[in-house]
């Protein structure tokens, strides 16, 4: 049931902008890479002289995370706004689905591009190494994979969090001014909190010093809080 | 099979303590087409919401062909479709795939029956068109389309004919009184017109202040929406004395004449008489009583309007 409820998520955002959205931000990040790279080569090859490939994927992560605040928040938004627009909750809500269903369908619909969104940053990554010149025998698929998927994975309890508000809000200023505060907090969180502060979880970086450590505390406060935002949009009056 | 497609008992909601809807009993009996009548701001919204799922009762109970709609949400509106207030639609979507978001969450819908709904609303030739270039009518008409899309037993329309022009009322109108004959449907159709709700439904509900009034066929409500007639004559007064005479029930409000005949012969007859005693006759009219007097004369014995 839920994939029903996904695939008449995916055919709502046709022609919408959020697809362009989804490729902006990975073209953003290895852009600005790109770019970073571009103008100082020789010293960031200097620096990074015994592990060029490690060196460039973790400047794309240091670039990825707070765009990935920033995408997460612009896209629930946008994906509830489809529904909010016309006041079509009303008539969402009125279908034979369960009120649990749509959630997720909203939930999945986001998470799910901003999968694709990472997945796409990771293979920008790629060809940006290998249009570098960087030896591809040299890369550590194992790295790559991690430095991409593990932040996506620590960044769950904001994507349910950002889908929770922006689905129960008509107004979408407030959601997008605490995805917005969460982007600039993430930035600056790196050493001042403990592994307590989930704005740090992102990062990977933690007392444990094991990305797997922050992946998982992601993992499960993001069903907490997916839990928490479901059993408060089931029992929200709809307008 | 006695059982009603709806029954609403002690239907309550309160918003901010204030009762919005307020002890609502009501029933809709298969292949009705039920008028649910009101002022703005009576309840009838609320009520359809609640009847919808969508908010939730602060007491009483709906029964949707005999299944609480609390418990058994899904399986109810399985078989409801519903149109409330403004038409929901994706602006961005053509009509086809507006209806096919729709049909992906429903059970077992043939995509051919989306041909089939555009094409009973007459929308066939417009079906690939961005629904945001539509005019009201027409998404109004996609909305009807939407809420038949499953193949419905009973259709909850919330103000169908809200903002749409002369045609595009009657149009609606048309569309709704063939329904439970052609498809079977039992249909429950809100508004705050009488005239509107008149020409279609077979049985009326009035609600008023969150409070159901009345509740009974139309051939009820059209007797006490009874027509008098009017008159327009060069003396008033006089002619009121001589109807008085004549031993009709006659009033008089200092300019013109009231009557509530008992037919036609005594209309003609009354102006027989005015015309044989040299009363000039301007005007005959007859004057519908409006939503707004029967609302007058049901509440006014509870003084509470």
């Amino acid at each position: 049931m839920s994939i029903r409820v996904l695939s008449a998520e995916l055919l709502k955002i046709r022609r919408k902008l959020i697809w362009l959205l989804v490729a902006l931000g990975p073209g953003g990040v290895v852009g600005l890479t790109a770019l970073n790279y571009g103008l100082r080569l020789d010293y960031l090859t200097k620096l990074h002289a015994n592990d060029l490939w490690g060196g460039l994927i973790g400047d794309i992560t240091a670039l990825m995370v707070p765009a990935l605040f920033m995408g997460l928040a612009i896209v629930s938004s946008m994906a509830a706004g489809i529904e909010h627009q016309t006041n079509a909750w009303k008539m969402t809500l009125a279908l034979p689905v369960t009120r649990t269903q749509t959630f997720l369908g909203k939930f999945l619909l986001t998470s799910l591009l901003l999968l694709l969104s990472s997945t796409l940053t990771g293979l920008g990554t790629i060809a940006l190494g290998l249009a570098l010149g960087f030896e591809a025998s040299g890369m550590s698929w194992g790295y790559l994979l991690e430095q991409i998927y593990y932040p996506y994975a620590a960044i769950m309890p904001f994507i349910a969090l950002q889908v929770a508000m922006s689905v129960m809000m008509h107004n979408q200023a407030l959601p997008l001014a605490v995805g917005v505060a969460g982007t600039v907090v993430s930035v600056f969180s790196g050493s001042r909190f403990g592994d307590w502060f989930p704005w740090r979880w992102p990062s990977l970086q933690n007392e444990a010093n094991d990305p797997r450590f922050s992946a998982a505390l992601g993992l499960i406060g993001g069903v907490v809080i997916l839990a928490a935002g479901l059993m408060t949009f089931n029992k929200k009056d709809v307008k | 099979m006695n059982e009603p497609i709806v029954h609403m008992e002690g239907l309550t909601k309160k918003l901010g303590g204030r009762a919005v809807v307020d002890q609502v009993n009501a029933s809709v009996e298969k292949g009705d087409i039920y008028g649910f009548l009101g002022p703005n701001g009576a309840g009838k919204t609320t009520t359809i919401r609640m009847l919808l799922g969508l908010s939730r009762p602060t007491s009483g109970s709906i029964r949707i062909f005999g299944r609480d709609i609390r418990r058994e949400r899904i399986a109810v509106l399985r078989k409801v479709g519903s149109l409330v207030e403004y038409p929901s639609y994706y602006g961005h979507l053509s009509a086809i795939e507006n209806l096919e978001a729709v049909r992906r969450l429903m059970h077992d819908v043939p995509r051919s029956r989306i041909d089939e709904v555009l094409s009973v609303v007459r929308l066939a030739k417009d079906a690939n068109r961005q629904v945001k270039g539509y005019s009201l009518g027409m998404k109004q008409r996609l909305g009807i389309a939407t809420a038949m899309l499953g193949r419905p037993e009973l259709l909850v329309l919330d103000e169908p004919t809200n903002g749409l022009d002369p045609a595009g009322i009657l149009e609606m109108r048309e569309l709704i009184k063939s329904l439970p004959a052609e498809q079977g449907v039992t249909v429950i159709v809100s508004s705050h017109l009488l005239s509107e709700v008149e020409q279609m439904a077979t049985r009326v509900g009035i609600i008023s202040k969150g409070r159901m009034l009345f509740e009974d066929t139309i051939v009820e409500l059209r007797r006490k929406a009874r027509s008098r007639i009017v008159f327009g004559v060069s003396d008033p007064e006089g002619a009121w004395r001589l109807l008085l005479v004549c031993g009709y029930r006659a009033e008089w409000d200092r300019v013109k004449l009231f009557v509530e005949p008992g037919g036609d012969e005594e209309v003609a007859a009354m102006v027989a008489e005015l015309v044989r005693h040299e009363h000039a006759v301007y005007r005959v009219e007859e004057e519908r009583a409006s939503l707004e007097r029967i609302f007058l004369d049901m509440t006014r014995g509870e003084g509470s309007l």
